[in-house]
């Protein structure tokens, strides 16, 4: 790959082509938030908070799905992108049943962290308060959709690492949803292989195991990418 | 001129309680007090909401009914699912359950007497309501004042210690406690002891003292006579945590003993009241009238043989002697009783941080749904506590009951404020100070309205004065 520049935030930074800037930001320690980026998973560019600002582009970019090119001068902390980021996670709190003191997730959820990244002390909007369906029928696992973001990594880790492809999605705007397979409950599933990946790579409350109480959740996503650079040396 | 037609009370809110709530007097044509109602207005469907739910989830769910007896929440709760996946926790657990359970009750407890009563005692009741409360006693009494914050303090700093949280009960969870007690939060706790206990003996000054020089109208205070429910140890010895129920009636014969918490839909009914939220709840074999019951400190010492420690035991041979062989049904000994229980809560506190095994690390054990139904009960400051689920088998809360200590003896908080209505309120025209006097046999229960009704917050309480035709004739409201 051939070596390019580009400038981030004024700071010079020679590169390889073909890599996002992401993970240009990542390599350089710059720092940029994420959602529904996991590595190990293909970007899908859907919780739009790694924005960036490129020279010449006019709308914000998403840092995970936008490649670099050669002299892009790119900006990752300017005041639009802080009042987009801060708009979207407050978004993500009224659109669902977000409940963090007495979510299981509580002090070990990735919003959470989002919240608390982009300042978040209010919410302006009206929560939506959706009636949500919490599916317990899986022997060790529970999916709740109270608390789901839409991020898709549980779509993602199931089809891309797992290849079971138990999870996808059902509907549009507001009434979106994961569902297991057909849209059956999870415990019934034909193509769950129980692994628990899904459970890791959900980067809330959503998806949690029975068996830990409040406080006790351990969530490893970044077993994901391991597993995946650990099957690659494999092939 | 028409003679004056018969009159209501209505004091609201209720100052110096946890809650919303207002009491209606309702006066009958010649101006003296028919009956005395303690209304409940706030109702927040928390059974309701849970439903749907993981069972496991309400342990971290059920503390946040209530941010004064978060603990016994979370310990009814736990025990109900632990019941469900028929396991134990394990013997390091249960004395950090009891240290943490121990905690909130000396806070509880600290709160009840120094902050919300003692005012009364030490300032008078017909002092002036501005300066009637902890304020007015940290200006006139600082060393009072201070000794009972420090004594919340140190119940606050138990569960701090354990679980690094003052208020909220996180850590206790099915089959144990996710965090050891370290060795430096031990002793840290243990170079508590002595001063906590020269707190809670202060409060015991207070209270004989007053009881001394009045005790007229001690021995007259709302008196009636009830039944008792509370947990006993196996030796018939007062416990909060752990053990089985006891019924004793109104002269002080055991009804039931050694009951299963799991049994408490055979012995206690409840009956729904159009003007409360709060129901009320009954002894079943003896039906609504003569099944009245109460729950709390006073409950408790009536219905123990003994205390465990040497101290409290002492104080409660003296409790028991003004019973003379019965129970003691003087409501305003609640705060006795009450001081009593802080006082072996210091105690066994020490007693359980002395155990080599406190400091011990093997901490939980582990199940899954098992059982369909799940009841588990604590005594929480306010009196024994039930919370009883029921799950399909995924382990989804189908039905959620929680009987709450304030409820149980809502009865008898009626009760009491008729009595003292009608030995102290003669007309509408009456003074501050005597509405104050109905106000405070509430204040004896220290009920928490918040929980016992499912209302959020604290809010103030309003006194009606209500005539025959229900026109309020006078309405405090402070
Ligand atoms: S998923 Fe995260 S943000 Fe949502 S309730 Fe749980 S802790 Fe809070
Ligand atoms: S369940 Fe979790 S991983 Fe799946 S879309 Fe929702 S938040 Fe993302
Ligand atoms: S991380 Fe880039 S859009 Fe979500």
């Amino acid at each position: 790959m051939p070596v390019i520049t580009v400038y981030i935030n004024g700071q010079k930074i020679s590169t390889e082509s073909g890599v996002t800037i992401l993970e240009v930001c990542k390599a350089n320690n710059i720092p940029m938030l994420t959602l529904c980026h996991l590595k190990g998973l293909h970007d899908i560019g859907a919780c739009r908070l790694c924005l960036v600002e490129i020279e010449g582009v006019n709308r914000l970019l998403s840092g995970c799905t936008t490649q670099v090119a050669d002299n892009m001068m790119i900006r990752t902390d300017t005041d639009r992108i802080k009042r987009y980021q801060r708009i979207t996670v407050e978004l993500f709190f009224a659109e669902r049943n977000h409940v963090c003191a007495v979510c299981v997730a509580n002090g070990n959820c990735e919003l959470q962290q989002a919240g608390y990244a982009v300042g978040l002390d209010h919410i302006r909007y009206p929560f939506l308060y959706p009636e949500c369906n919490v599916d317990t029928s899986h022997p060790w696992f529970v999916m709740d959709h109270n608390r789901c973001i839409m991020c898709t990594r549980c779509v993602r880790v199931c089809t891309q690492v797992e290849g079971a492809g138990n999870w996808g999605v059902m509907n549009r705007g507001h009434d979106v949803r994961i569902i297991s397979d057909f849209n059956t409950p999870w415990g019934e599933s034909s193509t769950c292989t129980d692994c628990g990946k899904c459970v890791h790579a959900c980067p809330t409350g959503a998806i949690w195991p029975k068996a830990v109480a409040q406080g006790q959740l351990t969530k490893y996503p970044e077993m994901i990418g391991e597993l995946v650079e650990k099957r690659k040396l494999l092939q | 001129m028409d003679k004056p037609a018969a009159k209501k009370i209505l004091i609201s809110p209720v100052t110096r309680i946890e809650g919303h709530a207002k009491i209606t007097i309702a006066l009958k044509d010649n101006g003296e007090v028919d009956q005395a109602q303690f209304h409940v207005n706030e109702f927040r469907g928390f059974e309701k909401f849970c439903e749907g739910r993981m069972y496991t989830e309400m342990p971290t769910i059920t503390p946040r009914i209530c941010g004064i007896c978060p603990v016994s929440h979370t310990i009814a709760s736990v025990k109900a699912c632990e019941m469900i996946q028929g396991i134990q926790p394990t013997y390091t657990a249960n004395l950090l359950r009891r240290l943490m359970h121990i905690g909130q009750n000396i806070s509880s407890h600290a709160l009840s007497f120094f902050h919300l009563s003692s005012p009364d005692f030490l300032l008078g009741y017909d002092s002036d309501p501005a300066s009637r409360n902890i304020i007015g006693l940290a200006e006139k009494f600082p060393d009072v004042a201070l000794k009972g914050i420090r004594l919340r303090k140190f119940g606050q700093e138990i569960s701090e210690r354990i679980t690094g949280k003052k208020i909220h009960a996180m850590g206790i969870v099915p089959g144990g406690m996710s965090y050891p007690l370290t060795i430096d939060n031990q002793q840290a706790l243990m170079q508590w002891i002595p001063e906590a206990l020269d707190a809670v003996q202060t409060g015991i000054r207070i209270i004989k003292d007053f009881h001394a020089a009045n005790a007229d109208m001690i021995n007259s205070f709302a008196t009636s006579p009830t039944m008792y429910l509370g947990t006993v140890g196996p030796h018939g010895e007062h416990e909060l945590y752990d053990g089985l129920l006891r019924f004793v009636d109104a002269e002080g014969n055991v009804l039931q003993d050694q009951l299963s918490p799991t049994r408490y839909l055979e012995f206690i009914a409840e009956r729904a009241v159009e003007w409360s939220y709060l129901k009320y709840p009954y002894y079943k074999p003896l039906g609504i009238e003569k099944g009245i019951y109460r729950v709390g400190p006073l409950a408790r010492l009536n219905v123990a043989d003994r205390m465990k420690t040497p101290l409290a035991q002492a104080e409660f041979l003296q409790f028991r002697a003004l019973g003379n062989g019965q129970p003691v049904h003087g409501t305003f000994f609640y705060h006795y009783a009450r001081l009593i229980e802080t006082l072996a809560g210091v105690e066994e506190a020490a007693m359980y941080l002395q155990d080599p095994e406190v400091t011990g690390t093997h901490l939980q054990t582990f199940g899954r749904w098992n059982n369909a139904t799940g009841i588990g009960a604590s005594e929480a400051p306010r009196g024994t506590l039930f919370h009883h689920y029921e799950t399909d088998d995924s382990g989804k809360l189908t039905m959620v009951n929680l009987l709450i200590a304030t409820g149980q003896n809502n009865p008898s908080m009626n009760r009491s404020i008729t009595d003292v209505a009608r030995q102290y309120v003669h007309g509408a025209e009456v003074a501050e100070g005597m509405l104050n006097r109905v106000e405070s046999a509430i204040r004896c229960y220290d009920p928490c309205l918040s929980c016992s009704t499912h209302a959020m917050g604290k809010m103030p309480m309003q006194i009606d004065i209500v005539n025959a035709g229900g026109e309020v004739l006078r309405s405090l409201q402070r």
